[in-house]
C-alpha cells in the first residue's frame, strides 16, 4: 500500500497535509468520560484500524468525527475531505416500507424532483460493490446482514466521498461474508484511493489491511503501524484475558 | 340530504383536509407517534374556547394553540430526552382541563366531533388553500424526513438536519389538525391522520406505494364518511372514522408480510 500512498502524495497538492488530524479529543456523557485525550492523524489513502474492547468508545469516536456529538479538543478534517459513513447497523423500524432503491434516493440533494444523475450512479456503485441491480426492488428489511452491509457501503460511497468510516458489526456476518467485505473495502481503497477508517473486532484484519492502528479503551493506548504498535503486551493491556482468543482466530 | 351547495362545500373541504392529514399521517405512523398525533389534536380545545370568548373564528384559536404545543413538544424533547408522548400527555391534560372550562357545552361537542353546517364558503377557501400548502411542504420535506426516521445518523452525516425536519413536520401536522376541527372535530382528527396510514401500511410494498395509498384511502374514507353523515344526519367526525375503520378491516385481508 505504501507505493499507492506515494503515488497519491505526488498526485495531490494537499498530499502532505494529513486528511484528518485529531488532537486531545475528549467526549463525556453526563459528566462521565467516554473518550479521553485521543490524538492521531490519518494520511490520505491510508487505512486506519480502530480496535478496542466493547464499550471502549470506538463508535463514539466515529460519531464525534462526523459531527454528531459535541466534544473537547480538536478535530481537523482537510478542506477537501468528503466523508461516507457506514454505521454498524441501520434501524429496526419494520414499519417503514423502504425499498433499497428508495433508500438510495433519500441521499439525493434534490428534495423532491427526480435525481437522474444519482439514479445512474446507484447502478455504478452497486456494480463496484458486487451487488446485482435486482436488489434495488427488494425491501430493505428483507435483506440479509451481509447484503445490508453492502448496501450501506454502497450508500456511503454514493457521490464519491474520499473518506470512508466503516463501523464493523460486532457479530452476525458469516466468515465468507466478512472476508469479502474486506476485499471490497480494499478494492475501494486501491481503485479510488479512498482513505478508510475502520472499527474492527478482528486483529487478523488489522494486520492484513491496516496501515495504522489506533488502540482505544476510553483513552488512546497505542497508535502506529500495526506490527510495531500492536505488541502482544499491548494487546493484553487492551483486551485483558481474552487477548489470546482474539489473536488466534 | 342537505341542499347541494352545502354538501359540495363540505365535501371539498373534507377531501382537501384528508389529503394533507393522511399524507402527514403516514409519517406519524412510521415514526411511532400515532398516540402523539392523537393527543396533540386535543390541545386545540382551549384554543377554541379562547377564540369563542374573544369572538374570533375558532379555527385560528385552535391553530395558535396547536402550533405552540407542537413547538413546545419539539423543544422539550430536544432539551430533556423525555419521550414525545409523555410530553404531549402533559400538555394534553392541562389543555383538556382548560378546554372544558373555557368552551361552552354545545361548541365543545362540535369542536370534539365536528359539525356539517359549520363550514361556510370562506372557511372552505381557507381550508383548501392551506391544505394544498401543507401537502406541498410535506412533499418537499418527505425525503429528509424519511431519512431522519430511518437513520438519523446517516441523515446528519450528509449534512441534513433531522431536528429541523422534525420541527417542520410537527408544525405542519398541528396546522392540519386545526383545519379538520370544524368538520371532523378535534377528538377524531388524530384518527383521520392515523387510519389511512395504518391501512396503507398493510397494502404497501414500498415507500411510494405507502404514501400514495395513505392519501388515496384518506380521501376515500373522508368522502364516504361525509356522504353517509349528510344522508343520515350524523355528525361527520364519527362517520368518517367508521368508514376508515371499514377500509382498515378490508386492508387486513391484503396484508403483506
Amino acid at each position: 500500500m505504501s507505493h499507492l500512498n506515494q503515488k497519491h502524495h505526488e498526485d495531490h497538492e494537499h498530499g502532505t497535509v494529513p486528511i484528518l488530524n485529531v488532537r486531545d479529543l475528549s467526549v463525556s456523557f453526563d459528566k462521565q468520560e467516554v473518550l479521553k485525550d485521543i490524538s492521531f492523524s490519518v494520511n490520505e489513502g491510508d487505512v486506519l484500524a480502530i480496535i478496542g474492547p466493547n464499550g471502549a468508545g470506538k463508535t463514539v469516536l466515529f460519531r464525534v468525527l462526523i459531527g454528531l456529538i459535541p466534544f473537547d479538543g480538536e478535530i481537523k478534517w482537510r478542506e477537501d475531505a468528503r466523508i461516507g459513513y457506514v454505521p454498524q447497523k441501520l434501524f429496526e423500524k419494520a414499519e417503514l416500507p423502504l425499498t433499497v432503491k428508495e433508500f438510495f434516493i433519500l441521499k439525493s440533494k434534490n428534495l423532491f424532483f427526480k435525481d437522474k444523475q444519482l439514479v445512474e450512479s446507484i447502478f455504478h456503485e452497486l456494480e463496484s460493490i458486487d451487488l446485482k441491480p435486482e436488489i434495488l426492488n427488494q425491501r430493505l428489511i428483507n435483506l440479509s446482514r451481509g447484503q445490508l452491509q453492502r448496501v450501506l457501503v454502497a450508500w456511503a460511497i454514493l457521490g464519491h466521498p474520499n473518506v470512508l468510516l466503516f463501523d464493523e458489526p460486532t457479530a452476525g456476518i458469516d466468515i465468507i461474508g466478512e472476508g469479502s467485505i474486506y476485499n471490497l473495502l480494499h478494492k475501494l481503497q486501491d481503485e479510488r484511493g479512498m482513505t478508510v477508517l475502520i472499527i474492527s473486532h478482528d486483529l487478523n484484519i488489522v494486520y492484513r489491511y491496516a496501515d495504522k492502528v489506533l488502540c482505544l479503551n476510553k483513552e488512546g493506548l497505542c497508535f502506529g503501524e500495526p506490527k510495531k504498535a500492536l505488541t502482544s503486551e499491548q494487546i493484553e493491556r487492551l483486551y485483558g484475558e481474552s487477548a489470546f482468543y482474539h489473536h488466534q482466530h | 340530504m342537505y341542499f347541494d351547495n352545502q354538501l359540495i362545500l363540505i365535501l371539498t373541504s373534507g377531501l382537501f383536509t384528508a389529503l394533507a392529514a393522511s399524507f402527514l399521517g403516514a409519517f406519524i405512523v412510521v415514526k411511532r407517534m400515532a398516540l402523539v398525533g392523537d393527543v396533540l389534536s386535543h390541545v386545540a380545545l382551549p384554543g377554541i374556547g379562547l377564540a369563542l370568548l374573544i369572538n374570533i373564528d375558532p379555527i385560528y384559536g385552535a391553530a395558535a394553540f396547536l402550533l405552540v404545543a407542537a413547538f413546545g413538544t419539539w423543544f422539550i424533547e430536544k432539551k430533556t430526552a423525555l419521550p414525545p408522548d409523555a410530553i404531549i400527555g402533559t400538555f394534553f391534560t392541562a389543555t383538556l382541563a382548560l378546554g372544558v372550562l373555557l368552551v361552552p357545552n354545545q361548541e365543545l361537542f362540535e369542536s370534539m366531533f365536528g359539525n356539517l353546517f359549520a363550514i361556510g364558503f370562506y372557511d372552505a377557501v381557507v381550508i383548501v388553500i392551506t391544505s394544498i400548502i401543507i401537502f406541498v411542504l410535506t412533499l418537499i420535506l418527505s425525503r429528509r424526513l424519511t431519512l431522519s426516521i430511518a437513520a438519523p445518523d446517516l441523515a446528519k452525516s450528509i449534512g441534513a438536519k433531522p431536528d429541523n425536519s422534525y420541527l417542520g413536520f410537527l408544525l405542519l401536522f398541528a396546522l392540519s389538525v386545526a383545519l379538520g376541527i370544524k368538520l371532523i372535530g378535534s377528538i377524531l382528527m388524530g384518527a383521520l391522520t392515523i387510519l389511512p396510514a395504518v391501512s396503507a401500511r398493510n397494502l404497501s410494498w414500498s415507500l411510494k406505494s405507502f404514501l400514495s395509498f395513505s392519501v388515496i384511502l384518506g380521501v376515500l374514507m373522508t368522502g364516504l364518511g361525509i356522504i353517509i353523515a349528510s344522508a343520515f344526519n350524523f355528525p361527520p367526525g364519527p362517520s368518517v372514522i367508521l368508514s376508515g375503520i371499514l377500509f382498515f378491516i378490508i386492508s387486513l385481508f391484503f396484508k403483506k408480510s
